[in-house]
């Protein structure tokens, strides 16, 4: 499914990522995290789902010959 | 336990299970409490992870660079390109689930007894999966042929779906109850989605390298937190790579005409025979 409204969208999941990322790493975020302090784990994970969310965007966007 | 671990992480018959009914049953003062516990898990874990990159250490070579080529160009062109996104969508949804939901589990089925019960009933799992694998070869009028045949009817990991690659990821979820195992449901998603035996284990442990490898790698720092005895926690994790190593080439051998329900079957006796074993405290 070819969409350049789709992959906005998946850009816009990736900032939303990143910004959840940073929050944890920096110890702001505790959102279902076992402790206080730095959470690695989670940053770690939403860093990795930004970039699959930018890679969706970079398939479903549409290409121009 | 390096051996146990090496060996039961990837035949599908939990590597937890085996974990927490072992120790309890052959008496081994071993104290999951104990601070050098998680130390020694990710050891083990790290050797299993090794194992399994070494025997697809070319495959993987060329995974990363299709993942990477199909990234950036956005579009998929080659089977790499295909199974290395699949890889992708099979790991993510294992990734969220076991960042937000392993501990908890763990900590609340993380007795024998209830090892014991989900060891009976991972069994049955691996008993119905082949159950309906049956069912479909009739449907394809595969099961009056020889097993080769009935398997060549079959696909290969490359030609699944996207909507099943992440299925039988979030499957992987399952196995953090203790008697569950990761790569027995992997097995057997992999052949509800239409995957020959021999396909299904490699799409199995093609999913596990990066979420064992990347969840050892992420506690590598408690190595170093607790008191630990680094010489022996190695060598465990030695003989842990090594039975990980022969298990899988011997799994790989086995499901070309092997089925999972001898392994259900097993499942069933083992679990049932400890719950006896645990009631009568033997």
């Amino acid at each position: 499914m070819k969409s350049n409204q789709l992959a906005i969208g998946f850009v816009i999941v990736a900032v939303v990522c990143i910004v959840i990322a940073a929050l944890y790493a920096v110890g702001i975020l505790q959102f279902l995290a076992s402790g206080s302090g730095v959470h690695i784990k989670h940053a770690i994970l939403f860093g990795v789902l930004a970039v699959a969310s930018l890679i969706a965007a970079n398939f479903t966007r549409v290409k121009t010959a | 336990m390096g051996l146990l671990q090496g060996a039961t992480e990837l035949f599908p018959v939990s590597s937890l299970g085996h974990a927490v009914l072992i120790p309890s049953l052959l008496h081994w003062s071993f104290k999951q409490s104990d601070p050098s516990f998680v130390p020694f898990l990710v050891l083990l874990h790290l050797g299993t992870a090794s194992a399994l990159l070494f025997i697809y250490r070319s495959e993987w070579v060329v995974i990363v660079k299709a993942f990477f080529t199909a990234a950036v160009r956005g579009r998929i062109e080659t089977p790499p390109e295909r199974l290395a996104m699949l890889l992708m969508v099979g790991t993510i949804p294992a990734a969220i689930l076991g960042v937000y939901l392993e501990s908890r589990i763990k900590s609340l089925f993380a007795s024998p007894y209830v090892a014991a019960g989900f060891l009976v009933v991972n069994g049955f799992l691996m008993i119905g999966f082949e159950v309906l694998r049956r069912r479909a070869e009739r449907r394809a009028a595969l099961d009056t042929k020889p097993r080769a045949a009935q398997e060549e009817g079959f696909v290969e990991a490359e030609r699944i779906s996207f909507r099943a690659a992440a299925l039988v990821g979030a499957c992987q979820a399952l196995a953090f109850l203790p008697g569950i195992s990761r790569s027995g449901v992997t097995i057997g998603g992999g052949l509800l989605a239409g995957l020959r035996h021999q396909e299904a284990a490699r799409f199995s442990f093609l999913l596990a390298t990066p979420v064992i490898l990347s969840a050892g790698v992420i506690e590598v720092p408690q190595l170093f937190s607790a008191r630990v005895p680094v010489a022996e926690y190695i060598g465990a994790a030695l003989l842990s790579a090594g039975a990980a190593y022969a298990s899988a080439r011997f799994l790989l051998r086995y499901f070309r005409s092997g089925r999972l329900d001898p392994y259900g079957w097993y499942c069933v006796a083992a679990g049932l025979v400890s719950l006896g074993l645990l009631a009568l405290n033997l």
